[in-house]
């Protein structure tokens, strides 16, 4: 009777065995050189730094990375329908177009959003210098490719037989196409795309941080020289920002009923495609690479890079995103199921907020204060900023479900804690698990930016590469990366399919 | 004058290691109302599916107005409409939309468009609605809040507002009580309207189940196993065909 079942349930809580190699490796680094220092950073959370000055810095910063942001979601949205659409089988069905095109596009999208934003954004700056576009570029790309990836999977869920009938009908195929692709379009804009902003906003802060405009480059600069309440002025605002975009979506509704509405939408739609492409011609043609010549010299610069060495770093990325994940999955449903009651899920709460608005190489840099760089300490930052993420969506479920179970079994005297396993979160392990091999998808790219920060795995290496212009090695880097990201992202969907 | 307008020869058609269509033989003639019958899995719906070219046989041939569907361009193959057994409506879309649905071969991407964005014309829609009795007040409701008879006439006003010559109808009487029933057979059935405002499908065939439907037929088919029994006049239906395939 007491033999632990593997179910969904217990599958959301086995990961959490990864604390054990961790906590071992987190103990042993442990100094308390920064205690200080971390005790700064906290109270400045409570005292952030408001003054005439600041305020300004923060408006125009923060102008630029809403523009950024904004600018890089609707591109992305509008793009990731599109090269969802003809990434999708019901395009190649409608258009009789052989199937093998299908899966060149998807292997393509695939590689593509292997690699984090950050790195393209590392890459195109070193090709092109700095520059303001570079920052929604650098979004675009991987972002095109994981919406149209999300895009596609909807439009995947059409009904075989609703095709089959409106191909009866022998409409134009355009017609066709339009009339079975719009639902699961708008809904996929309605219940993904505009989360997507928040995504932008925060992809756009991380990028910052490396150098690429907006708010996240003041970031940077203030935890450089310390100036811990200035710091957290900026995350605040982005804080406010975030929140704000929120509410404004929220308060939208999208009625597709109403024309003006509908023309409005059409002729934003239209614009950024015309807009997209026209500046794409001229931010290809207007720009006199500098550094191209680094680029052509691609194979002719010879590697220092050893087949041992990559193999490490490979191994270190790979067991980096696994210890991250494994916190990811098990930490959100272990806090909320023990401290389940009213004040202790507010608290969670903002604790989860600010997981997910602090950018990650600014987790690092703080736990760097009392922890010695480790391969685990890039996992732990990891696996809590992603904990942040996945415990929304598990909030936001829980909050949504139908509680008569749970209430039922506590007044028969089940305790708290075994109520809430088996009548709240038991029906909504499957789908958060779901959620999670696709959250996973995720930390396998972030790996690169915390990888820079806290010198493991392939993400410091191609920091290093990138700094010495080793081309080849940047090459090689990147192809390690999208081969671990590919297999990944294989293994997931597999697991997704048995979830589903 | 014998006129055929849809013609199966030979057609047999396998799935996996079942041979569910076993060599029919079938012409349509224009004009004709013929009754499908045949109990449940004798192979009806998939009969009806090669008949309008959504399924390909694995052996014989499918010809329409003396053409195989290959050689058919999308106009002509326009002249079928399907009343499906399991409807295929759109569940998200509205019922007008749906029905403005069969209006997509006759029209251009611009209309299909502004049925979906919901500023199209209803007129028509709403014309055909209102023959098959459904209300004004379901017709801009999501298809997945109607009822069953409702979601069946929709199906079916989305098929007879396509105006198209041949109907072909699967078990369309489900879900339809007594009263309905008489109304839309004569819809299905009629072959000229009195008023001369709608044009109804000259030539028909219609699954069926239910024996006390088949008066205004002019033809019977029995089906089997996949195997045609009978093809017979209506008025010499007798107990014995039923017996082969009941
Ligand atoms: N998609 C399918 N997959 C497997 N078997 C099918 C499929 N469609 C039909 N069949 C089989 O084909 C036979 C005929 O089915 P069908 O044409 O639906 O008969 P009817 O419409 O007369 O009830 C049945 O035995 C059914 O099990
Ligand atoms: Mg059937």
């Amino acid at each position: 009777m007491n033999k632990l079942k593997l179910n969904y349930t217990s599958l959301s809580f086995l990961p959490i065995l990864v604390c054990i190699p961790l906590g071992y490796q987190l103990i042993n680094n442990i100094h308390f050189g920064g205690f200080k220092l971390f005790q700064e950073f906290l109270i400045s959370a409570f005292n952030p730094k408001i003054d005439n000055e600041i305020i300004i810095t923060v408006i125009k910063r923060l102008n630029e990375t809403i523009l950024i942001g904004f600018f890089s979601w609707l591109v992305s949205i509008i793009f990731g329908a599109i090269f969802g659409i003809i990434s999708s089988n019901i395009f190649y069905k409608i258009f009789n177009i052989p199937n093998f095109f299908y899966r060149i596009i998807r292997f393509f999208l695939t590689i593509i959003r292997s690699i984090h934003e950050v790195v393209w954004g590392i890459i195109l700056m070193q090709i092109y210098g700095i520059n303001f576009s570079i920052g929604i570029i650098a979004i675009c790309i991987p972002y095109i490719a994981v919406n149209s990836k999300v895009f596609a999977e909807q439009l995947e869920t059409i009904d075989y037989k609703s095709f089959e009938s409106i191909n009866q009908i022998n409409a134009p195929k355009f017609s066709s196409l339009l009339t079975l692709i719009w639902n699961p379009i708008i809904n996929t804009f309605k219940n993904f795309g505009l989360y997507r902003l928040e995504c932008s906003i925060r992809s756009t802060v991380i990028l910052g941080i490396f150098g690429i405009g907006g708010i996240g480059t003041n970031i940077f600069l203030s935890f450089q020289t310390l100036n811990f309440r200035e710091l957290w002025t900026y995350l605040w605002s982005i804080a406010i920002l975030i929140i704000l975009s929120g509410l404004i979506f929220k308060k939208i509704k999208f009625n597709t009923t109403n024309k003006i509405l509908s023309i409005f939408f059409i002729a934003v739609f239209f614009i950024t495609i015309l807009f997209s492409f026209s500046y794409f011609l001229y931010f290809i043609f207007n720009n006199n690479f500098e550094n191209f010549n680094s680029v052509s010299s691609l194979f002719k610069s010879s590697s220092d890079l050893r087949l041992f060495d990559l193999l490490k770093l490979i191994l270190e990325t790979i067991i980096l995103s696994l210890l991250s994940t494994g916190i990811a999955i098990s930490l959100p449903p272990l806090v909320i199921g023990n401290f389940n009651n009213n004040s202790s899920k507010i608290f969670i709460k903002i604790f989860a907020f600010l997981l997910r608005l602090i950018p990650t190489p600014v987790i690092l840099l703080t736990l760097l204060t009392f922890n010695n760089p480790s391969l685990s300490l890039a996992a732990l930052t990891l696996g809590l900023h992603n904990a942040g993420i996945t415990s929304k969506l598990l909030f936001t479920n829980l909050d949504s479900q139908d509680k008569r179970n749970y209430i039922a079994m506590k007044s028969l005297g089940i305790s708290k804690m075994t109520s809430w396993l088996l009548g709240l979160f038991s029906q909504q392990a499957k789908s958060y698990l779901a959620y999670c091999a696709y959250r996973s998808d995720i930390i396998i790219r972030e790996t690169s930016i915390v990888g820079v920060i806290g010198s493991v795995g392939l993400g410091w290496q191609l920091q290093e590469s990138l700094s010495s212009f080793a081309w080849q090695e940047v090459t090689i880097v990147l192809i390690a990366y999208s081969s671990i990201a590919i297999v990944g992202e294989l293994i997931n969907g597999k697991i997704k399919n048995s979830l589903t | 004058m014998n006129n055929t307008v849809l013609e199966l020869e030979n057609i047999s058609y396998k799935y996996k290691n079942d041979l569910i269509l076993n060599k029919i033989n079938l012409k349509i003639n224009s004009g004709e109302k013929i009754a499908l019958l045949g109990k449940s899995g004798s192979g009806k719906t998939t009969l009806i599916s090669v008949l309008n070219g959504t399924i390909k046989p694995t052996q014989g041939e499918v010809k329409l107005f003396n053409k195989s569907f290959e050689e058919l361009d999308r106009k002509q193959k326009s002249k079928i409409t399907t009343i499906w057994q399991d409807l295929r409506l759109i569940e998200d879309l509205s019922a007008e939309q749906n029905v403005n649905c069969g209006l997509l071969a006759e029209n251009n991407f611009y209309f299909a468009f502004k049925n979906l964005l919901n500023i199209s014309s209803f007129k028509k829609a709403h014309k055909y609605m209102k023959l098959c009795r459904l209300h004004n007040s379901i017709y801009d409701k999501k298809i997945r809040k109607l009822s069953g008879g409702q979601k069946q006439r929709v199906a079916i006003a989305r098929s007879l507002i396509q105006e198209s010559n041949i109907l072909l109808a699967d078990e369309p009487f489900n879900n339809l009580d007594p009263k309905l029933i008489t109304t839309i057979k004569s819809l299905l059935l009629e072959n000229v309207d009195k008023n001369n405002t709608k044009k109804f499908p000259k030539t028909a065939l219609v699954a069926l189940h239910r024996l006390d439907l088949l008066n205004d037929f002019d033809k019977v088919i029995g089906i089997r196993d996949g195997k045609i029994f009978f093809n017979i006049k209506r008025n010499n239906l007798k107990k014995i065909h039923l017996e082969k395939i009941y």
